[in-house]
């Protein structure tokens, strides 16, 4: 086997320009692969992180009821079979926040600007606290005051507010009546504007009573977990628990599960009887997201796919000249004693090398690329939707390069078999006098 | 003996109370009754009953940020089937666009995409500080209940200024201040306030049409009292009780006549 290892080896280095020019064939089918599956498995994580964070949670549950004059409110008081399931369940649960949720305009002195408000528990949020980046003032202070807010700093921008004044909120009730909320501006905070989520934070409770609900209701629990892959299998365990929301036909149910919906102002489809429940997760929103990643995938696949016919063709080439090129020298190790398996397994030995080596070296340089691309700031807003802090992140799944090297040197290879063949398969004789 | 007086006095004295509450409440009954007979009687008489309108609109709307801005209308109103039409025909990068009351459904109309989508009567009408609801018939009587009224005056004329509270959460604003006046009911102002009764918008209507049967503004100013600078002023003109053709209260009109 040495021996086979150690001409093969020889082999490869004897023709170093062709060798190298094989080999740059199959690193380049094996960079290309590596940094799509690496760009789209980070792009994935990335987008699943920023929605999560910018919807606030892994699974969504929010509650609806129907008022007397048929309106849809969402809204949740204190349940039991809710509060069981979470209790059930606290071990998988990283954070629980319960939120309430109103599309207002702010208004400061002449100027004004539509903004998405959150009322939240500060206390109870944790996660909120270390995770918005406070520009100036502090969330302390915000904490401090029922009537205190938290602004994105491209709202107060624009609006022209500085620390320590009042704003206007004018906002509806759940049932759609008019109202405005005093507020007073205790911190900006860095927006997610570029990923289309600006949202405004303040206390809980003063945005139910400017909500007309209850300070201790609130409209959406969100559900961070530990692994986020079981989000899927717990909202399935709320379902079987929880009284459902009719399905409406026009999806309302859904956008109101991640607080898009148009609270207090839908009809109901069929009418119900107190609470029913609307249950989301971040892979719901996932999916469209997803099914792009898959068709980027199956493109990558495609190009793969054409290199590797051009290295198989390639190295099939290569190896037939390399046969008639050494043709005596074939005849002289049969001559010598060589057997057949012997003088096939120093040609497939040869690809194989050629196979992992071109792997390595693509491997090498996909690497090389994902370093230096990652280190690169895009300051394009469209993109930061698909980007961990303005940079692109890579993740490569190790199985996966598993898979690709093996696939590269399976087709080397499978390459190499025919010529491999027909080179032990030459009479000693007939070899020895350069003919084939 | 000591006791016994002073228990009949604490009877006398709680039935005294119980009178008076009576009386004042039975003369406040009275006093609202006379009230609610105004506005029911404002109430009908903006409306158009068995007729049509029609009327051409002149929206100006004053924005310190974006300036002055004026659009033209064309509304068409039938009352009894609780209909409306609305075609835009200023600005020109408007012109098209409009508004389409069937029932309860409100639907707004976007030539460019060639549109229909849902709208409510409270959402702002073309980004000014009107309502939807501005352009169709009141119904104070209907939906608020009178809760305080005192006599005053506004300018020349002696009103009657009404405080009404929402009697369901249907209605846009929760609580109203009416200045009607005495003489020939006429609303002349309107304060309307947040659930938090805080003062979000003013409407003057000062000045009034007779139009057949009906009475409505011939110029309304709606004052935005939380944005600084802000008013609107929508003037009536071209005013018609004429029979309006069914296919004007239709989709199909609109997108028609746009063409």
């Amino acid at each position: 086997m040495r021996t086979v290892l150690k001409t093969a080896v020889r082999s490869v280095f004897r023709q170093k320009r062709r060798s190298l020019l094989l080999a740059g064939a199959i690193a380049f089918g094996m960079l290309m692969i590596t940094l799509m599956n690496g760009f789209t498995e980070g792009m994935l994580t990335n987008v699943r992180d920023n929605l999560s964070h910018a919807l606030g949670g892994h699974v969504f549950v929010s509650g609806q009821e129907i008022t007397e004059t048929g309106r849809v409110v969402s809204r949740i008081d204190f349940d039991d079979r809710l509060q069981t399931l979470l209790e059930t369940n606290s071990a998988e649960i990283a954070s629980i926040t319960r939120r309430s949720q109103t599309f207002g305009t702010v208004v400061f002195g002449s100027r004004q600007s539509a903004q998405m408000l959150y009322g939240v528990d500060f206390q109870a949020e944790e996660r909120l606290r270390t995770s918005v980046a406070v520009t100036a003032g502090s969330l302390e202070a915000v904490m401090e005051d029922d009537q205190a807010i938290a602004l994105p700093d491209s709202l107060a921008q624009r609006l022209g507010v500085e620390l320590g004044e009042t704003v206007l909120i004018r906002l509806d009730t759940v049932t759609g009546q008019r109202n405005v909320g005093e507020f007073w501006v205790r911190a900006f905070i860095e927006d997610q504007a570029e990923l289309g989520m600006s949202a405004a934070f303040g206390h809980r409770a003063y945005v139910n009573t400017l909500l007309n609900l209850p300070s201790d209701s609130y409209q959406s629990l969100n559900l961070f977990l530990h692994d986020l892959f079981a989000a899927d299998k717990m909202a399935d365990q709320f379902r079987d628990v929880l009284p459902l929301r009719p399905v409406g036909e026009d999806g309302d149910d859904q956008a109101a599960a991640f607080g898009f919906g148009p609270f207090g102002q839908q009809q109901a489809p069929e009418p119900w009887d107190g609470i029913r429940f609307t249950i989301a997760t971040i892979n719901d929103i996932m999916e469209p997201i997803e099914a792009v990643v898959l068709v980027l995938d199956r493109l990558s696949l495609g190009v793969f796919a054409v290199l590797l016919v051009i290295i198989v063709v390639g190295i099939t080439n290569t190896f037939r000249m390399i046969v008639l090129e050494r043709t005596k020298e074939i005849g002289t190790m049969r001559a010598l004693g060589m057997q057949r398996p012997t003088v096939r397994r120093i040609f497939l030995a040869e690809a194989a090398f050629l196979g992992l080596f071109g792997g390595v070296v693509g491997l090498g340089l996909a690497l090389g690329a994902m370093t230096v691309v990652s280190r690169l700031t895009v300051a394009e807003p469209g993109l930061q939707f698909f980007l961990a802090q303005g940079r692109f992140t890579f993740q490569l799944v190790p199985q996966v390069v598993l898979l690709h090297f093996a696939i590269l040197t399976f087709v080397c290879l499978a390459s190499a078999y025919w010529p491999a063949r027909s080179a032990a398969d030459l009479p000693p004789i007939k070899a020895l006098g350069g003919h084939l | 003996m000591r006791n016994t007086i002073c228990l009949r006095a604490a009877v006398v004295l709680g039935m005294l109370l119980v009178l008076g509450g009576g009386l004042q409440s039975a003369a406040g009954a009275e006093d609202f009754a006379h009230i609610e007979t105004i506005l029911r009687e404002v109430d009908t008489r903006s409306t158009f009953g068995d007729g049509d309108f029609a009327a051409l609109l002149t929206v100006i709307t004053e924005d310190p940020e974006k300036g002055v801005e004026q659009t033209v209308v064309r509304q068409f109103r039938r009352d009894r089937e609780d209909q409306f039409a609305m075609l835009i025909q200023e600005p020109r990068v408007q012109r098209g666009q409009g508004y389409l009351m069937d029932g309860e459904n409100l639907w707004f109309y976007d030539p460019s995409s060639r549109q229909f989508s849902h709208t409510s009567l409270k959402e702002t009408f073309q980004d000014s500080d009107a309502r939807n609801s501005d352009f169709t018939a009141w119904s104070y009587a209907e939906d608020y209940e009178i809760t305080e009224y005192t006599e005053g005056q506004l300018g020349v004329n002696s009103v009657y200024i009404v405080l009404l509270a929402a009697l369901h959460d249907e209605v846009t604003y929760p609580y109203l201040k009416l200045w009607v006046t005495q003489e020939n009911a006429l609303i002349l102002k309107v304060e309307e306030y947040s659930l938090t009764q805080r003062l979000m918008r003013t409407a003057l209507f000062p000045s009034y049409a007779r139009v057949g049967d009906s009475v409505i503004p011939r110029q309304m100013v709606f004052v935005d009292e939380l944005a600084e600078g802000q008013r609107t002023q929508i003037a009536f003109s071209e005013m018609s009780v004429q029979p309006i053709p069914d296919y004007v209260f239709t989709r199909a009109y609109l997108e028609q006549v746009n063409r």
